[in-house]
């Protein structure tokens, strides 16, 4: 049976990461409005930006397809652009070129779904599995 | 301390401001606030240090309290970390040095530029290294630094009172006057009139390192009375203190002229201080002061400059010999030492007597053309060749010189930069003389007239004059033997003219643009 727990969280995810998404853009513009920040630093954070949120749908769709399906290929690739995510995260809540409380909050938020969304998968693998 | 907003005085103490480094704690008991009471880093910071000053008004004198807090920002959009360096600091624009200069223009040297140029990725501590052999020696019109602070030269600054904040510049020759405040009862009190307030330093030989120091040694001293006589005195060794005696203060400092000796690399070796110590009595409540200082490089002797490099108009021609012995080319030329007699002229006199004149001569100065003359009244006991010869010796004075400098500022070692004197002998003859030449040919030398060719040298804009030619011409007349009783009176004359001989700039003109007109390789291509 499908993990209810996982499916969840996958949705809360994907609304909370709308929400990340867009509260991060917004605090771009204003830090660079705001704060120097010239082009060479603020080009590699919104690209990253980017390829998080295409990350996170692909994430998102493949996790939700292989939990619902029953299948751990599709939940098997999902845990790991899982962790590709989370570094990402990781370097939105360390590296980037400004760091504001607000970044702190969201990303810790974002790393502590990530990590109990893996959590869940792998057991909801070990479920499909056996 | 760089963050203190109310610390404007450099060295001084500023008023009402507590985080002032300068202040110290008996002046701290005279502010009434603290105008910052709070100096922090940038304030969108979550959390830094803050250091807060009050002032404790209950305790007597009033105290300064600092404390070190932390501030915490309470705004979600507080800055937590940055990982940009220059994130919120003004980055120290680069100092143009030799290397960088070419960068620096193509980066700044357009109409417009970008405000972030592509350098800010690289560290800025190594971007201005000191640079040991550059600032390191003094160069024209730095303050010459002592242990503590800089040599000063008290001047006047709105008033005619001295103010002891006038720094003296290296190679800057000043003199100064200015106008002391000092009475009988504050005699040894006034810390300007005592001679150890002016030796009491030693200055640093070069600029900010305090390792070379050359200490200020007393040249001499000269006493000056209360009637303003001076005498110099012998023993200089011993410094001489403001002390009251028999109802004078005595030894107060009146004048003060300083001599550095430098090198060539900017380096100072040797300070002197000349003194001249007067005394005042009951009435005054005030003396004037009088400062120089001047510069000499070493291993030369101060000489008087006429121009640097070219010639300046009023300052007078430098002049001298070759010694005699040294036939070698390229030694030292010798000068009077007075620069206003190196080379001369006659000096007209009011009685006019040529024979009466007492040698007066008076300085050719450059631009300034001269013509001076006497007469001669010639009796018939005078004999012709004793006669030329003295005025020969009239007319060219005691020591001619064969040497000429081309500039103003050419030292004596540099022979090459010196112009021969070219001499030059027309003779006065008439038709008369022309036809009978078997009459005796004793000439006696009527006139000089130094022609003296310049030319400007350099650029157009600071054009500098150069003495090229220097000619000497002496006109000589037939001597005619008086029958007895008989006088004549001739004139004699000297004259200097200096004639302008830069050729005129002439105009250039690009060239004309040509029509390059080819045929293109291939135009008769199926025939060719």
């Amino acid at each position: 049976l499908p993990s209810v727990p996982l499916q969840i969280l996958l949705y809360v995810n994907g609304i909370y990461y709308t929400f990340y998404f867009l509260a991060t853009l917004a605090m771009m513009v204003y830090k660079s409005q705001v704060f120097s920040y010239p082009d060479d630093f603020l080009a590699p954070d919104l690209t990253l930006l980017f390829v998080m949120a295409a990350l996170e749908a692909l994430r998102l769709q493949l996790g939700s397809k292989g939990n619902l399906t029953e299948e751990e290929a599709p939940l098997g690739l999902s845990l790991v652009l899982t962790v590709g995510s989370a570094l990402v995260s990781l370097y939105f809540l360390l590296w980037q070129t400004y760091v504001l409380r607000a970044d702190v909050l969201l990303n810790a938020l974002l790393l502590s779904t990530y990590g109990l969304e893996s959590v869940l998968k792998v057991m909801a693998i070990a479920a499909f599995v056996s | 301390a760089k963050l203190c907003v109310c610390d404007l005085l450099v060295a001084q103490c500023d008023v009402n401001c507590c985080c002032d480094p300068d202040c110290s704690a008996d002046e701290f008991g005279l502010f009434t606030t603290c105008s910052v009471p709070i100096v922090t880093g940038d304030s969108r910071l979550c959390s830094q240090k803050a250091a807060v000053y009050s002032l404790d008004v209950e305790a007597d004198p009033p105290e300064r309290i600092f404390q070190l807090i932390d501030q915490v920002n309470p705004s979600v959009f507080c800055i937590h970390a940055t990982n940009y360096k220059e994130a919120l600091s003004f980055s120290n624009p680069e100092m143009p040095t030799s290397e960088n200069f070419d960068q620096l223009l193509q980066q700044f040297g357009s109409a417009s530029f970008s405000a972030e140029p592509d350098n800010w990725n690289m560290n800025t501590d190594v971007q201005n290294p000191p640079d040991a052999n550059e600032t390191y020696r003094y160069e024209h019109g730095v303050p010459i630094q002592t242990v503590d602070t800089f040599l000063r030269l008290p001047s006047p600054v709105v008033s005619s009172w001295c103010s002891d904040a006038n720094p003296a510049g290296f190679l800057v020759n000043q003199a100064t006057k200015c106008t002391r405040s000092v009475s009988v009862e504050k005699c040894g009190d006034v810390e300007a009139v005592n001679m150890l307030f002016y030796v009491n330093s030693s200055i640093l030989a070069v600029s900010t390192n305090l390792f070379f120091q050359v200490n200020i040694t007393v040249q001499s001293i000269v006493v000056q009375s209360l009637n303003g006589m001076q005498t110099l005195l012998n023993n200089s060794d011993v410094l001489r203190l403001p002390v009251v005696l028999d109802e004078l203060c005595i030894n107060l400092v009146f004048g003060v002229s300083y001599h550095i000796t430098y090198t060539d690399t900017g380096e100072i070796i040797e300070a002197a201080a000349s003194f001249v110590l007067g005394a005042i009595n009951r009435e005054a409540l005030s003396i004037q002061q009088s400062f120089e200082i001047s510069f000499t490089q070493v291993n030369t002797e101060p000489v008087p400059l006429s121009g640097n490099p070219g010639y300046v108009v009023g300052l007078p021609i430098r002049a001298g010999f070759r010694p005699q012995g040294y036939p070698f080319p390229g030694e030292i030329l010798v000068l009077n030492t007075n620069k206003y007699g190196q080379l001369t002229i006659l000096q007209s006199t009011s009685n006019q007597d040529c024979l009466a004149a007492q040698g007066a001569r008076s300085p050719i100065l450059f631009g300034y053309n001269m013509i001076s003359g006497c007469k001669l009244r010639i009796t018939a006991a005078m004999k012709c060749q004793p006669l030329a010869q003295t005025l020969l010796d009239l007319l060219k004075g005691q020591s001619f010189p064969e040497y000429v400098a081309s500039f103003g500022n050419s030292q004596a070692q540099d022979v090459l930069d010196w112009v021969p004197v070219t001499h030059l002998h027309t003779s006065e003859q008439t038709m008369r003389e022309f036809y009978n030449p078997f009459q005796s040919s004793c000439q006696i030398p009527v006139s000089l007239e130094i022609e003296v060719k310049w030319t400007k040298y350099g650029s157009l804009v600071n054009p500098q004059a150069r003495i090229v030619n220097v000619t000497a011409t002496i006109t000589t007349t037939t001597w005619k033997q008086l029958p007895s009783g008989r006088e004549r009176t001739i004139p004699v004359t000297s004259s200097v003219v200096f004639t302008d001989i830069s050729s005129p700039a002439e105009p250039g003109y690009k060239a004309w643009p040509t029509i390059n007109v080819k045929l293109p390789y291939d135009f008769f291509f199926p025939f060719v």
